[in-house]
């Protein structure tokens, strides 16, 4: 016999079996929950069974947190999880990770595989990408004739433009038929012949199995491969078909596709009035301005009477020459008073000469009349003392005294005998 | 010169001719530009929104549904009933194109 082992040991030697077995661990499991306890510290335990086995779960707190629906007992789901050994109670456990119900379960967890592996595949990388046309002229629909879908994207895609061009390549969206249908319109929408500028692909709101179409690989695959930006456009705006993750852009209705693609025209209308009107207002503007300048200077005389300027200048020669007239006349005017002035003293030189000479002939006249030598001439005699004085009284001549006669035509030399004083005519005085 | 000019005119798109359009506008409102810049800009901005308003028309309405027809695609013009973007009944027309 050989050494036996613990049950401690024998639990380890189990435990390294389990822990971390890809078989045992990240698995799926369906089955139906039973005897579940909700404990006080927010972990929750309950049975996992089908018909022929179950096993025990703990969904602990940290990670039932994100759950959106609550477990019941009975219900039927697909749990996430791996198995643990509890070696203490000698017993192996799920140790859950998530929970779905079963039928969505079923199905979100075929969604997911898929998904996962398309992303692997790169098939929904950003840079893949497409930006959509602003202006789109011509715009391709792949969608039921007959559904809502249909009749939304055209009541809103013609609202905003009334003018749009349409091809619409009918598909069937539900049903089995449906992938193959939809890949067949996007791809004849694909070809150049329909020129379109871009695609809106998809369908209304419906049960997760109506919208499944969209999320078929087939189909995910067309969207990724449309050369034709795409829009993809299922349901409402809580579903999420894969094909949301493959188009160039995802769209939460028919409707918002219409109004993320198309553009509203009348906006752009407006808009372009509005730039045309702002820039005819603004050159108004800068060109009355100019005006404003130009006629500044347009008012200035020159441009408006361009003569203007030379008639100042005339006045202003004429005022010149005309005061250089005025001063050469008043020179002139000057100068001939001056000369006339002159002639006038010429005569009055004449007159006064004339005058002075008539005068001078009075006076020559008067002189001779009055000349002591006419006088002598008549007889009469100056006498004069020694000294050459005239005695023209008796008392400036003394007796004995010799004095001098002055007569008309000579001197007599003389001795006064005697003085007497008296009238010389006739009443002689005595001299005493 | 001239050719080179032309063909730019062609791939530009409405976006950037109205983009350029808005910026003539406000480039005008500064009044900072003189009287012959300012004639030129507003005549490259005349000519763009000729292109806009031309682009705006440019699409004529026009609704077609494929249909297959043997081995061909035929494209079929449809009628709408009133402005509910429904297709007017009566229309025959085919649910796939398989």
């Amino acid at each position: 016999m050989q050494n036996p082992l613990t049950v401690y040991e024998l639990s380890q030697r189990i435990k390294t079996c389990v822990d971390n077995n890809p078989l045992l661990s990240n698995v799926w499991v369906k089955g139906e929950i039973t005897g579940i306890t909700y404990h006080s510290s927010g972990n929750i335990y309950f049975t996992l069974k089908d018909k022929d086995s179950l096993i025990s779960a703990a969904f602990f707190r940290y990670m039932n947190s994100k759950l959106k629906f609550k477990l019941n007992e009975g219900q039927s789901i697909i749990a996430l999880g791996s198995v643990v050994i509890y070696d203490k109670r000698g017993s192996y456990q799920l140790k859950v990770a998530d929970v779905m119900l079963e039928g969505v379960g079923e199905i979100q967890l075929m969604l997911d595989e898929l998904k996962k592996k398309l992303a692997k595949e790169g098939l929904f990388d950003a840079s893949r990408k497409r930006s959509f046309p602003f202006l789109p002229k011509r715009i391709g629909i792949v969608t039921s004739p007959t559904g809502a879908a249909l009749r939304d994207i055209l009541k809103v895609a013609l609202r905003r433009y009334p003018n749009l061009e349409i091809i619409l390549a009918p598909a069937k969206v539900q049903g089995g038929d449906a992938p193959k249908s939809i890949i067949k319109a996007i791809k004849e929408l694909n070809r150049d012949k329909w020129n379109v500028d871009l695609i809106i692909a998809g369908r209304g709101g419906g049960s997760v199995e109506d919208l499944l179409p969209f999320s078929e690989e087939g189909v995910v695959r067309a969207f990724a491969e449309s050369r034709v930006p795409i829009i993809s456009a299922v349901g409402h705006q809580i579903d999420h078909p894969i094909s949301d993750e493959a188009a160039d852009f995802a769209a939460p209705t028919p409707s918002a596709a219409a109004e993320f693609a198309v553009q509203d025209k009348s906006q752009l209308s407006a808009s372009v009035n509005q730039f045309s009107r702002r820039m005819d207002y603004a050159l108004r503007k800068i060109i009355s301005s100019a005006d404003g300048r130009l006629s500044n200077i347009e008012t200035k005389k020159i441009f408006t009477e361009p003569k203007a300027a030379f008639e100042f200048k005339e006045y202003e020669l004429d005022r010149i020459s005309e005061s250089l007239h005025y001063a050469l006349n008043e020179k002139l005017r000057d100068s001939a008073s001056r000369l006339e002035k002159c002639s006038r003293f010429e005569k009055d030189m004449i007159l006064i000469t004339r005058s002075k000479e008539m005068l001078f002939a009075k006076g020559a006249e008067l002189l001779e009349k009055l000349s002591p030598l006419s006088t002598i001439a008549r007889g009469y005699s100056v006498s004069l003392d020694s000294a050459g004085r005239i005695i023209n009284s008796v008392d400036k001549a003394k007796q004995g005294e010799n004095i001098k006669l002055l007569l008309s035509d000579g001197s007599l030399g003389c001795v006064v005998n005697s003085v007497n004083k008296g009238d010389v005519l006739g009443k002689e005085k005595e001299k005493n | 010169m001239e050719k080179k000019k032309k063909k730019t005119e062609e791939t530009k798109t409405f976006e950037s001719a109205l983009e350029e359009l808005e910026e003539i506008a406000s480039e005008l409102e500064t009044g900072e530009l003189g009287l012959d810049e300012a004639l030129g800009r507003y005549e490259k901005g005349v000519q763009l929104s000729r292109f806009c308003r031309k682009k705006l028309d440019e699409a004529a309405r026009k609704i077609d549904i494929l249909q297959k027809q043997g081995d061909e695609i035929i494209s079929k013009p449809v009628k709408l009933k009133d402005d509910e973007g429904e297709i007017e009944e009566g229309e025959d027309v085919q649910g796939e194109l398989l």
